[in-house]
């Protein structure tokens, strides 16, 4: 069990670190990552923020006619199913039309590689996310401001699902730009440093030390391939948006009764103008 | 208590154990003994306001002000940490993680010596005044004197790294953000430090809990009428 959690994490720190997305990686093995692993990581990763997003219920007033007890464990409970369905949902819905476009430009990506590169981004945010979580749940336990909460929480997942969506970028742009990363080998091992020649090792130690984010320098995307994921990157955070609209609550309104969902009504957008009204106009 | 003497010049001196590679582990639980050190001595002389005003239950109020500053300090950095463990790995920057958490720590211990040093301003200021706003006030000033003094710590330590990757400046901003979020509704939560007259001691306020932010914006828009 050790063992397995020991290689469990470590495939999830060299996802982090940026080592398993190389350029250099990439050309010798392409994207070498255990799907199925890495899928547990974002059943975990999305497990923990969601404790500590549901831990706002747990420490609220709620109104006598509520007060029953495991309404607010549920609520947790909730939560802590949820996060990981909203991001397994989300891919479900997003994918098979960002493969059939991708499969359209002529994009050498196939469905496993493609499947694996989304599962590696969907990794980098739920682990950003499970990261902020002592912040959220630290906020959660102590305010009682339904509205900052929701704010705080569209602002964390924001702030991750960017992180994650720009792996995604980074690592399609090193995949689709193989050919020329062999080609920069061919080129460093022709110019076989003569001594006091240092310019090509300088080039491949800046390849091979990129972090995660970063992008290599002089290299294009295919210019479809490139609107086709920059298009899906947006559909992508639409359709979380709303999925997570769809699957709420995923924090609880202490006033209302605990359910697993909510009745259809409005969109995600309008709730988070409304709450932020609410917040700045409305006394919190 | 010479060492303490000595640890907080060194700090504030950058001397080399404070930023040498080797012994980073001496380095961190020395930094970490002089942070909560005086931290614990500036909330002591936070909390005598009580006593330098004729009021009971003062020394048990020094005692709480004394255990809260460090909290307050150590608090703001545990809750923020794990965020900026992953976001250095993220950004290439985790072979400098020791180094930057070192920086860290260094700057918090920088700022409860810089806190240390103000606390006979502070307390000539209780022997002045028996106003308890204007001592809440003047506690707030002393601590954005303080604050600016380790963000000028915190910069010093950091330019190396900066050198060796600007990056180092971002995750520099993004960690300052996060603690300033989190400092605020900590220190909120673990009001009173001072301890207004007429009031029981108690280690936290019997109000329920809320969010700094949001008593701030209610105060806002009902000064304004709104």
């Amino acid at each position: 069990m050790r063992r397995l959690l020991t290689h469990w994490f470590q495939e999830v720190d060299e996802l982090l670190r940026g080592e398993k997305t190389r350029p250099q990686m990439l050309a010798d093995r392409g994207l070498e990552v255990g799907a199925g692993r890495l899928m547990v990581a974002i059943v975990v990763m999305g497990m923990i923020y969601g404790l500590c997003m549901g831990s706002y219920s747990l420490l609220k007033e709620i109104p006598p006619q509520l007060a029953n007890r495991s309404d607010r464990y549920m609520q947790v409970l909730a939560s802590v199913v949820k996060t990981p369905a909203l991001f397994f949902l989300t891919l479900l819905v997003t994918m098979p039309s960002l493969y059939v476009f991708n499969a359209l430009v002529g994009s050498r990506l196939g469905l496993a590689n493609l499947f694996k590169l989304l599962i590696t981004s969907l990794v980098i945010n739920t682990t950003v996310l499970a990261s902020l979580g002592p912040i959220v749940a630290f906020f959660s336990l102590t305010t009682s401001s339904h509205s900052f909460i929701v704010l705080l929480n569209v602002a964390v997942f924001s702030v991750a699902g960017v992180l994650g969506l720009l792996f995604l970028l980074q690592t399609l742009h090193r995949l689709t730009n193989l050919e020329q990363w062999r080609a920069h080998e061919d080129r460093v091992v022709r110019l076989e440093p003569s001594a006091g020649d240092e310019r090509p090792t300088d080039e491949t130690n800046v390849m091979e030390n990129l972090s995660a984010l970063d992008m290599p320098t002089g290299d294009v995307l295919a210019r479809h391939t490139r609107t086709v994921f920059r298009c899906w990157v947006v559909l992508f955070a639409l359709v979380g948006a709303q999925m997570s609209w769809v699957l709420r609550p995923f924090i609880g309104t202490p006033s209302l009764p605990f359910e697993w969902f909510r009745e259809r009504q409005s969109n995600f957008f309008t709730a988070v103008l409304n709450t932020l009204r609410e917040l700045l106009f409305g006394g919190g | 208590m010479h060492a303490l003497f000595v640890s907080a010049e060194d700090v504030l001196r950058r001397a080399a154990w404070t930023t040498r590679s080797a012994e980073l582990r001496l380095a961190l639980f020395r930094l970490a003994c002089c942070l909560v050190a005086y931290s614990l001595f500036y909330g002591a002389m936070m909390g005598t306001f009580r006593g330098l005003t004729g009021q009971d239950q003062w020394l048990q109020q020094m005692a709480y002000s004394a255990l809260k500053v460090p909290i307050l300090l150590t608090g703001s950095f545990a809750i923020g940490l794990p965020s900026f463990f992953v976001l250095s790995t993220l950004l290439g920057l985790r072979s400098d993680f020791g180094e930057s958490v070192r920086a860290l720590i260094a700057s918090q211990a920088g700022l409860a010596i810089v806190l240390a040093s103000l606390s006979p301003l502070t307390l000539l200021w209780y022997a002045s005044s028996t106003n308890y706003g204007q001592a809440l006030v003047f506690n707030g000033v002393m601590f954005a004197v303080a604050s600016l003094a380790a963000q000028y710590l915190l910069r010093s330590y950091y330019r190396p790294l900066v050198r060796r990757n600007p990056r180092h400046r971002w995750l520099l901003v993004t960690w300052v953000l996060i603690y300033v979020l989190v400092a605020i509704q900590l220190a909120w939560l673990l009001r009173p430090f001072i301890g207004s007259a007429g009031t029981e001691v108690t280690f936290l306020r019997s109000d329920p809990w809320d969010n700094a932010y949001v008593v701030v914006a209610r105060l806002v828009w009902r000064t304004l009428g709104w």
